[in-house]
């Protein structure tokens, strides 16, 4: 009987879930034919959320561009170069954070509740929740969640929060959109990007190719990119639209629908047990 | 009577009624009667110039309307002092930049946003505050670093923030901009190649192309920016990219004095072609009489040649021959030791041009020495007023100063 409530219970958040209204939420739109390397996103992150407390003069080491990153538990986000065929002097910078999807797999695999998708958009994680099974590292499609590995007693999963304390309660725009020189990270309602995604797209369509990732891979999510290179090129990976949600939660959850298929397969354990029983006595 | 004063009426009040009806439905309804939600029409709450109306953008004048520039009030120098958080004052070597305009596309490419031809300084219309009610539109620190780095990224592969920005000490004093510094920096004269050769592999029957570079430039007068046009700094500074010398296309190069559709082989040739040769061309050798003339005087097409008559009265007056040229008209009428010697005996550099005393006399020299008796008010530029002199052509005449003056290089005005 535990097991069903357990059920219930799944269900009731899926449906809290997919009734949140996604469009409402905030996004980012990544404009990476603007993008310079500069890396001072990496740094203003690392600041904001006192990750690491390296001067801006370490983030300015183009030596760290030799290798494609990813994100670290130290760093929420991490800007790689990627070259540009035919071009050797020229390169396209792509950062990378967490998505936060508007159907996120991490906030589905979670068992405690520790992450959650914020209804303005943003997938925050609860470190006081949180058990450290770290079924959100293997369930991300986008591979974001770090974990502090060299933290023995107290580590946490590290990931992008998009910056939750300061849009909601400072009224401020992620440390990162904040300080982009080259202001190639807008910050606004998702709805209102997807707009002016395709506007730029209509305007410039030498500059861009008419793909706004995000806008649709996996159930779309908040950060968004705007690339002039197909994604693949450029380390993003390549998703169809269904959410990860969609293609686990049904089959979890027939598990456990109404308590019926657990009462049967109990039942039929019963019936299976005491049919041994009597044939034991016999 | 009554049925058609009704009819009139009537076609009066639908008439009436439609006009209502069209103007309610372009006119902006007060925002009492939405309850102050614009979104039905506007994309935010919001509009700005930028984001208007769903299917309608701001009339901003891109590049079909550009900014009138004027090349002396534009500033030497520019400090950009908004944005200095963390670092120093910008100082912007504006004159550099203006003094290339003409082959990088013109004011516009940075001046893109002029109201009836006024330039206005860029945080005219990108705010510093960044809002999130004008997407389209970066901030002024977004507006300068891609207005800047556009090109400088693309040339230079270096994005160092110190490269424009000198940081600043916490503690220290702002060292002090001194823009005296690098006023009156212009570029470099671009040196001209003599010739260009395009190798041509497709056409069997003419496998290059020579371009006599100089030439276009010294003899026919053509301005950089007539065949330069949208140039990028890359083109030249772009030291790491392989070499982009050759250009995209050609054809949209000449095309505009060359029939370029006509005969290929006119330019598409087998071996290279030698320098310009007036005879050559047109079967009409200069020697001697219009040696040393610009081409203007005779071709009045600005910048376009095309062939003119060879007969001296088509130029010239119909009984002027020759033998019938009265020097007196220059302003000089010779003496009797001078009056029959050969023309090329004292113009042996061409006619129009300053006499050599020096082949027949040791000690005389032009001006200070006058085969003749100058006229009351002397040419007070000898070689201008000999040249159109040298080949009265009284048809014409009047018309040469005007051309000649168009030919010139005049501040482009794209």
């Amino acid at each position: 009987m535990g097991s069903s409530v357990a059920g219930a219970a799944f269900a009731q958040s899926a449906l809290a879930e997919s009734s949140a209204n996604a469009e409402d939420g905030y996004g980012m739109l990544v404009d990476t034919t603007e993008c310079i390397g500069c890396r001072k996103c990496e740094w203003a992150c690392a600041q904001e959320n006192k990750l690491s407390d390296k001067p801006v003069e370490a983030f300015e080491d183009p030596s760290a561009f030799e290798e494609p990153r990813r994100m670290t538990a130290d760093a929420y986000t991490v800007v790689n170069r990627y070259d540009i065929p035919d071009q050797p002097a020229q390169h396209t910078f792509v950062k990378a954070q967490c998505m936060h999807c508007l159907r996120p797999a991490c906030v589905s695999a979670c068992l405690v509740g520790a992450l959650r998708r914020q209804p303005s958009g943003q997938v925050t994680y609860d470190a006081w929740k949180c058990m450290g099974c770290r079924y959100c590292m293997v369930a991300c499609p986008f591979q974001v969640p770090a974990y502090q590995y060299d933290n023995a007693l107290t580590p946490v999963v590290s990931k992008c929060n998009f910056c939750f304390n300061r849009v909601q309660n400072e009224g401020k725009m992620p440390a990162c959109a904040d300080m982009c020189p080259p202001m190639c990270l807008t910050f606004a309602k998702r709805s209102e990007l997807l707009r002016l995604a395709h506007q730029k797209i209509e305007a410039n369509p030498d500059r861009y190719l008419d793909h706004v990732y995000g806008e649709h891979e996996l159930g779309g999510t908040a950060w968004m990119y705007l690339t002039s290179r197909p994604v693949t090129e450029l380390g993003l990976l390549e998703f169809d639209a269904k959410a990860i949600p969609d293609r686990t939660e049904p089959m979890q959850h027939a598990i456990f629908k109404m308590g019926v298929p657990p009462m049967l397969l109990f039942g039929l354990l019963t019936v299976a047990m005491k049919t041994f029983e009597h044939k034991e006595e016999e | 009577m009554l049925r058609n004063v009704l009819l009139v009426i009537s076609v009066i009040c639908l008439s009436l009624w439609w006009a209502h009806r069209a103007a309610a439905q372009n006119a902006m309804p007060p925002p009492s009667e939405t309850g102050g939600d614009c979104s039905p029409c506007h994309y935010t709450n919001t509009p700005s110039m930028d984001d208007l109306i769903p299917g309608r953008r701001c009339a901003r004048p891109r590049e079909s309307d550009p900014v009138a520039p004027k090349g002396d009030s534009a500033p030497d120098v520019v400090i950009m002092n908004q944005l200095t958080d963390i670092y120093v004052p910008v100082v912007f070597p504006h004159g550099l930049h203006a003094n290339m305009e003409n082959m990088g596309g013109g004011c516009v490419v940075c001046h893109h946003h002029g109201e009836s031809g006024k330039i206005v300084s860029c945080r005219h219309c990108h705010s510093a505050e960044t809002t999130a009610d004008n997407l389209r539109q970066p901030g002024l620190k977004g507006a300068y670093h891609r207005q800047c780095l556009a090109c400088h990224r693309e040339w230079g592969h270096n994005t160092d923030c110190q490269l424009c920005h000198a940081k600043r000490t916490p503690g220290q004093p702002d060292p002090k901009i001194d823009p005296t510094d690098i006023t009156g920096r212009l570029h470099p004269n671009v040196s001209i190649p003599d010739k260009r050769i395009y190798p041509t592999p497709g056409l069997p029957d003419g496998v290059m192309v020579t371009f006599q570079h100089k030439e276009h430039v010294d003899l026919f007068g053509k301005r950089c920016v007539d065949c330069h046009r949208k140039e990028n700094c890359s083109r030249c500074h772009d030291t790491v990219a392989p070499p982009k010398h050759i250009r995209q296309n050609t054809h949209e190069d000449c095309v505009g004095c060359h029939d370029v559709a006509a005969d290929c082989t006119k330019c598409h040739m087998n071996g290279e072609l030698p320098p310009f040769d007036h005879a050559r061309r047109s079967k009409f050798a200069l020697k001697p009489y219009h040696q040393g003339l610009a081409c203007q005087k005779c071709h009045k097409d600005n910048g376009i040649f095309t062939g003119n008559k060879t007969d001296c009265a088509s130029c010239h007056a119909a009984d002027w021959f020759p033998s019938s040229f009265d020097h007196a008209k220059t302003g000089l009428t010779l003496n009797e030791a001078h009056k029959d010697t050969d023309c090329l005996g004292c113009h042996p550099n061409g006619l129009g041009k300053e006499p050599d005393c020096s082949v027949c006399h040791d000690d005389k020299k032009f001006p200070k020495d006058v085969p003749g008796t100058l006229a009351a008010a002397p040419a007070p530029a000898p070689v201008a007023a000999a040249a159109p002199a040298a080949a009265p052509a009284p048809a014409t005449e009047n018309k040469a100063p005007v051309a000649v003056a168009e030919a010139a290089p005049a501040p482009d005005k794209k």
